[in-house]
């Protein structure tokens, strides 16, 4: 309130971005009213000066709360404690600013303010708070900010369709004298002079405004917990309320409005005290309601930005809700990877369709795995003790090709595998050849190791003439022939199985060596 | 013998390259026909090591042993367990033979045959099901997955069907 107001201004080193206001005639005069006045009139300003440390550390603790930059903060600021008042008052502005004379009404009435018990001034300030306040569109300075997101947020014309709520909204005011006439004449004059300042304003409209709610009647009654359990509070209370902001705002409106008009016949301190507390339960709804509806107004804009997660773009005529953005992206990847399997699936390019296209890869599949099958049985059926020979024949090929770390002991064992297996063959070539083969993996492992060989110079000459991947198969094959256990094409099938697929590769070999 | 150095060199490298391309978005390169046929060898060897072919083994048992040799061979060709189909593969041939074989787990584990199931809008959800069915490990695949893995065991076992038919054909008797 203005005691306040005018300790802050006086008392305290009056901090720096108050100072330069050039505060609006209205109140310069209001403060220059107070100036003589206020020692004399005002009973309560001892204990003012006394709170006045413990509100200077509550300030500090407060505009650290308010000035925090998120918006739904920034929106309780003005909830809390202008949010109510500042955006209501902004709003009975609009209201009453026809039905009140001039400016200069305002000095008597700030005198009077003094008197703040009589009801008369009471009605006096709700006058006041009006005339002092910015015209409705208020300026875009940031002080305001929170002001204009309250108006934003609250459905005005809910509000405005209410013929009451001119006049409640006057008495709620009025009955916020103490508080909010402090508040509002203090910061709005700010509003007016369109300083930019942002978070510095917000704390200078922040600080009256606690100062104006500690006044010095309800000061006992609110310790400064109690506000910031407020403000921290009010988050919490934003869903719940939602439903009943979004259902009925008149009705509890009407309710504080009766309450009111049956306070307001009576003018006993003591009735006051009551009254401010039951007023600030009702701000706090207020607060509240408004809080959620500000809240509501949210909700219904983030919709939008999860979209842009989404980097699929609908076309014209598209569904654009997620599951089906969703459904079509993976759509477009069935469809991509049926287009690799078309270029993999011969004969799979005529036939049009999904449902056909799945028949042919499937069939295909199917075919793929019959052959397997099939193959391995004639694989079985094969002599046996040809499979076997030429296994090992051509594994130890493998051995030599396969790179991995483990060759030389690869090398032993295959020779003791071609070895063991030679126990169960009878035939006298078949042995021989086994061991050959053995002769020449022992001779691989030299060449791999130590390099001296009584064979090695010829293996690799041999090796570097026939130049095949299969270097011991292709020495194989030779001695083999000396058995003419194979035909030739056998042998040339054998090989070129082996080598059929990598002769880019022997092509770069050749290169290298 | 320097040769020899250079062949092994030229495998490691030609690997480490199939290695390297293996982490493209839709990726179905299939190593060459060469591994396939190294693997199956080996397994073939493995198994004639095991049951001697004299052995009093039925055809068909040898056959069917041949079979899962040529498979997962093949699995192991093509990557190991880099694959849902190859891994799916081995850990069902692991299961046959009793052996407990852990991959390392997987993060998602999510059952998308009952999905599929949901699914009832889908223009070939019998069609799906059945290449579920036929491709080893396809039951817990995305329908993406599930093509994606078509494809390349499609590859494969063309590829080993190829090798195969090679090995038969330089076996068969005249």
């Amino acid at each position: 309130m203005e005691n306040e107001l005018f300790m802050n201004t006086e008392f305290p080193p009056p901090p720096p971005e108050f100072e330069p206001p050039s505060s609006s005639s209205a109140m310069m005069l209001n403060w220059a009213l107070m100036d003589p006045t206020n020692p004399q009139q005002d009973p309560s300003f001892l204990w003012e000066k006394s709170t006045e440390q413990q509100q200077s550390i509550f300030d500090s603790a407060l505009s650290s709360l308010v000035s925090s930059p998120t918006p739904s903060n920034s929106n309780f600021s003005g909830g809390c404690g202008g949010g109510v008042g500042g955006g209501g008052d902004g709003f009975i502005i609009r209201e009453l600013i026809g039905k009140l004379g001039n400016i200069g009404n305002n000095h008597n009435i700030s005198g009077e303010i003094y008197g703040t018990t009589t009801p008369m001034s009471r009605s006096a300030s709700c006058y006041a708070t009006p005339m002092s306040s910015p015209p409705p569109p208020p300026p875009p300075s940031a002080s305001s900010n929170s002001q204009i997101m309250m108006n934003r947020t609250t459905p005005l014309t809910e509000f405005s369709a209410d013929p009451g709520f001119a006049e409640r909204a006057a008495r709620f005011s009025c009955f916020g004298s103490r508080s909010f006439n402090g508040r509002t004449n203090s910061h709005l004059p700010i509003n007016n002079n369109v300083v930019n300042n942002s978070g510095k304003l917000t704390r200078v409209s922040s600080t009256p405004a606690l100062n104006g709610l500690v006044s010095p009647e309800l000061a006992p009654m609110i310790p400064g917990g109690e506000f910031s359990r407020k403000r921290k509070s009010l988050p919490k209370g934003k869903p719940k309320e939602n439903p009943i902001s979004t259902a009925s705002p008149s009705p509890s409106f009407s309710k504080t409005a009766e309450k009111k008009e049956d306070w307001s016949g009576k003018g006993s301190k003591s009735l006051e005290e009551k009254v401010g507390k039951r007023r600030r339960d009702e701000e706090e709804d207020n607060v509240d309601e408004e809080g959620g509806e500000g809240n509501k107004n949210n909700n219904t804009k983030p919709p939008e930005p999860p979209k842009d997660y989404i980097h699929v773009r609908a076309r014209r005529g598209q569904a654009t809700d997620s599951h089906s953005l969703a459904e079509r992206v993976r759509r477009e990847k069935i469809g991509e990877r049926m287009k690799l399997l078309q270029d993999l699936v011969p004969g799979c390019n005529k036939v049009t369709g999904k449902a056909l296209m799945l028949d042919e890869i499937i069939n295909y599949v199917q075919s793929l795995q019959r052959q397997v099958e099939f193959l391995s049985m004639k694989l079985s059926s094969v002599n046996d003790t040809r499979l076997e020979f030429n296994v090992d024949a051509l594994v130890s090929k493998d051995v030599v090709m396969i790179p991995s770390s483990n060759n030389n002991n690869r090398l032993h064992e295959e020779g003791l595998q071609s070895k063991s297996s030679s126990h169960h063959h009878h035939h006298h070539h078949q042995q021989q050849q086994l061991n050959n083969i053995y002769n020449n993996n022992s001779q691989l492992h030299p060449n791999n190791m130590m390099l001296q060989s009584p064979m090695n110079s010829l293996e690799t000459s041999s090796l570097a003439r026939s130049f095949t991947h299969l270097p011991t198969l292709t020495q194989f094959t030779d001695s083999i022939s000396q058995y003419q256990m194979f035909s030739e094409e056998d042998l040339q099938s054998i090989v070129g199985m082996g080598v059929a697929q990598p002769n880019n590769e022997s092509q770069h070999m050749k290169l290298e060596i | 013998m320097s040769f020899i150095k250079v062949l092994i060199l030229k495998f490691s490298s030609l690997r480490t390259q199939t290695m390297a391309s293996s982490d493209k978005t839709i990726n179905t390169d299939v190593p060459e026909k060469d591994v396939f046929a190294i693997h199956f060898l080996q397994s073939l060897s493995n198994l004639t090591t095991q049951n001697p072919f004299n052995s009093p083994d039925t055809t068909n048992y040898r056959a069917r042993k041949i079979k899962k040799a040529a498979y997962v061979s093949m699995a192991k060709a093509a990557g190991g367990s880099s694959r849902l189909w190859s891994r799916a593969l081995l850990g069902r041939a692991a299961k046959e033979n009793n052996k407990i074989v852990r991959f390392a787990r997987r993060k998602r584990k999510v059952t998308w045959k009952i999905s599929s199931k949901r699914r009832s809008d889908q223009r070939a959800p019998e069609a799906t099901d059945r290449l579920r069915n036929l491709v080893p490990g396809g039951g817990t695949m995305e329908t993406s997955k599930l093509m994606e893995e078509t494809a390349h065991y499609i590859k494969c076992l063309s590829m080993q069907v190829k090798v195969m038919q090679c090995l038969v054909d330089g076996l068969s008797p005249k």
